[in-house]
Order: C-alpha cells, then sequence, then structure tokens
C-alpha cells in the first residue's frame, strides 16, 4: 500500500521557531543568531559589543556551546543575563533548545539578544531559532577561502564581520578574496572588517546594531533609548 | 551532523502516516529535501538506519529526491535556480542579492507500507 502524503517534515521544529520569534516580538527584542566556526571570536566580540552598547541597550545572551560552561563564564562579569546551553552532541543549537533558554530570560527588558550558536560552519545554517537577524563571523586565520566553501552559511547572513583583522598582515589573508567570494554570494550583507584587540570596525558594528533596534513601542508609554 | 534530528522527524512522520493507514510495517519513504538544507544523503539513511530502530519503519528503504534551490533577486525581480555550492549571482543583473523561494523545505511524499489485515478489512 502506497500513502502519498505531502509533509512537511520539520513541521514541528519551524512551529516552535516561530512560536519564539513570536514571543521575542512580543517583547520587542531583536534577536541575532551569530554563526561561525569555532574560535572565530564570538565570545569575545560579546565581551567588547555588550559594554558598548551600554545600559540603554540591555542585552542578553543564549551559548550553545557541546561541553562546559566557559563562555557563559566569560560573559558573567558584564552583568547581563546569560543562559548556556550544552547541546551535548548535537552540532547546532535547535529552536527548542532556544524556546528553553527563553524561559530563563525576563524578556521584557532587553533589547538585544545575542544567540550565539555552536561554533560550525554548516549545520547551524540550515535551523531556523526563531532569530531576526543572522550574522555570520569569519576570522582571519581561518583563512580567506572560506566564503567559497561554505556558501550557504554566507548566503543567509545579514552581516558578515571579518574579525582578528590585526592578523592580517602576518598571515599574508587577502580582504579581497573574501570580497570576490561575496560578490557571487552575498551582496546584500554588509562585511565590517573588526578586530576586538585594536577595536577597529567597532563602531560599524553598533552602528549596524543600532540601526537593526526596534522602534520604541508607544502603546505602552516607553521611552525610547539612547544609543 | 545535522542528519540526525532530520532522520528522527522522518521517522515520526512516516509513523504517524502509516498507523493512520492501520499499517504494521513501512517499506519505504520518499522524501525530497531542499538543497539548501545541505544534506548529505549516505549521512541521512545512516542517520535513519538508527533513528527507526524499534519503530515499523525499521529496515525500510529511504529514498531521497534533492530539489534545487529557487531564488528571487531582490534588485530586479528575476526568479532562478542557484547553483548553491557556487554562486547565487543573479543572471539578468549580477547582484546576489536574493531571497530563497525553494529548496529549504524537506518534504514526505509517500509512505509504503504493509497493512495489517484485520485492520483493513474492518
Amino acid at each position: 500500500m502506497k500513502i502519498n502524503v505531502v509533509e512537511n517534515v520539520l513541521k514541528a521544529s519551524g512551529a516552535v521557531a516561530e512560536a519564539n520569534r513570536r514571543r521575542m516580538d512580543e517583547a520587542r527584542l531583536v534577536a541575532i543568531n551569530l554563526m561561525s566556526a569555532p574560535g572565530s571570536g564570538k565570545t569575545a566580540l560579546l565581551e567588547n559589543t555588550i559594554p558598548a552598547l551600554g545600559p540603554d541597550n540591555p542585552c542578553a545572551v543564549l551559548v550553545g556551546d557541546l561541553q562546559t560552561t566557559r563562555d557563559a563564564e566569560r560573559l558573567g562579569h558584564l552583568a547581563v543575563q546569560t543562559t548556556q546551553i550544552n547541546t551535548g552532541k548535537g552540532c547546532h543549537l535547535s529552536p527548542a533548545q532556544v524556546a528553553q533558554g527563553l524561559n530563563t530570560l525576563a524578556l521584557d527588558r532587553i533589547t538585544f539578544l545575542f544567540v550565539e550558536n555552536v561554533g560550525n560552519m554548516v549545520c547551524p545554517a540550515a535551523f531556523d531559532l526563531g532569530e531576526h537577524l543572522r550574522v555570520v563571523l569569519l576570522s582571519v586565520p581561518e583563512g580567506d577561502d572560506k566564503v567559497a566553501k561554505y556558501p550557504i552559511l554566507f548566503q543567509v547572513a545579514d552581516a558578515i564581520l571579518l574579525t582578528k583583522v590585526d592578523l592580517i598582515g602576518v598571515l599574508e589573508f587577502e580582504v579581497r578574496r573574501v570580497r570576490d567570494d561575496l560578490s557571487r554570494i552575498n551582496t546584500r550583507a554588509p562585511l565590517i572588517e573588526l578586530s576586538n584587540k585594536t577595536g577597529r570596525g567597532m563602531k560599524e558594528w553598533l552602528d549596524w546594531l543600532h540601526r537593526q533596534r526596534r522602534p520604541p513601542n508607544r502603546a505602552r508609554g516607553g521611552t525610547p533609548a539612547t544609543f | 551532523m545535522h542528519e540526525m534530528p532530520i532522520a528522527t522527524d522522518i521517522v515520526e512522520r512516516a509513523v504517524e502516516a502509516a498507523e493512520q493507514h492501520g499499517a504494521t510495517r513501512i517499506e519505504q519513504i520518499e522524501v525530497h529535501i531542499g538543497l539548501m538544507r545541505q544534506v548529505v544523503p549516505e549521512a541521512l539513511e545512516l542517520a535513519f538506519t538508527l533513528a527507526s530502530e524499534g519503530t515499523m519503519a525499521h529496515g525500510a528503504k529511504l529514498s531521497i529526491s534533492q530539489v534545487k534551490a529557487v531564488a528571487s533577486c531582490n534588485v530586479c525581480g528575476c526568479r532562478f535556480e542557484p547553483e548553491v555550492e557556487i554562486s547565487f549571482a543573479c543572471p539578468r543583473c549580477s547582484q546576489a542579492d536574493v531571497r530563497i523561494v525553494a529548496g529549504n523545505d524537506i518534504i514526505l511524499t509517500s509512505v509504503t507500507c504493509q497493512a495489517d489485515e484485520e485492520a483493513s478489512l474492518s
């Protein structure tokens, strides 16, 4: 007996992602899914970004890792709401894990929620978590050929951060090659050259974040946050 | 390996469909997978074998068809099928500013199963 069906296999996962998005929409926060290889500087980026955004733009972080609470500990001293999600053997965060993470946060006190995905350049790109924006990091030590090697990750990005640019001279990294590959993969997302060490590119990154903020909810009578 | 959660969902959906028709064993499952999902068929087959253990889908053949992506250019509106491993650049205006309109889905299209004779007679 052959049963013909047309059914979205991932409908359960998709429904959880949509529910996450609705919750975060209602809280009027902006959720940013940070994706990259391990060691590209996601946590270091947050260590610099969150203080720079200041108290008028309260942040929270959901940190995904296979094991350990080290990233959450690094972010802990910033006095922001941080929840570590250990995925065990899972190579990406799932919408259900993010839903559980959201339960641990006071969402109405957040302007930006950073979801630091598991370090991996393939799997995270395939799963919608309910985020509003996707930011992909590529660090100079990884090499200037990664956009061409992992095109789908870079295609889904709303912004691309080239990190550790202070190492460009040391490693003979060619930014031109990255830009050339992006001209075929993604011309929508800005490429921001960034160094957590020297501060280069931070203003451009913070300006980009600033443009993503939601307008104040006048119905609630809230006062606009200043940047 | 993101194939494992996908395999688990395939098994669940297929068993649901089979149970609704009073089946006792699944022989074949057909799925269409969009190329944007970056699923490796061999990895999915292996994951399916593991995920189906202890279910009526165990031992079933998993038939995988890969579906091309379709992109809509945000600049000029052109619709085209990008070669997702190489380029998303619009063939008309050359910009790689696109919205993916197909190629993200994983669709269960058929389940071939052995019917429980008593259930089908009742």
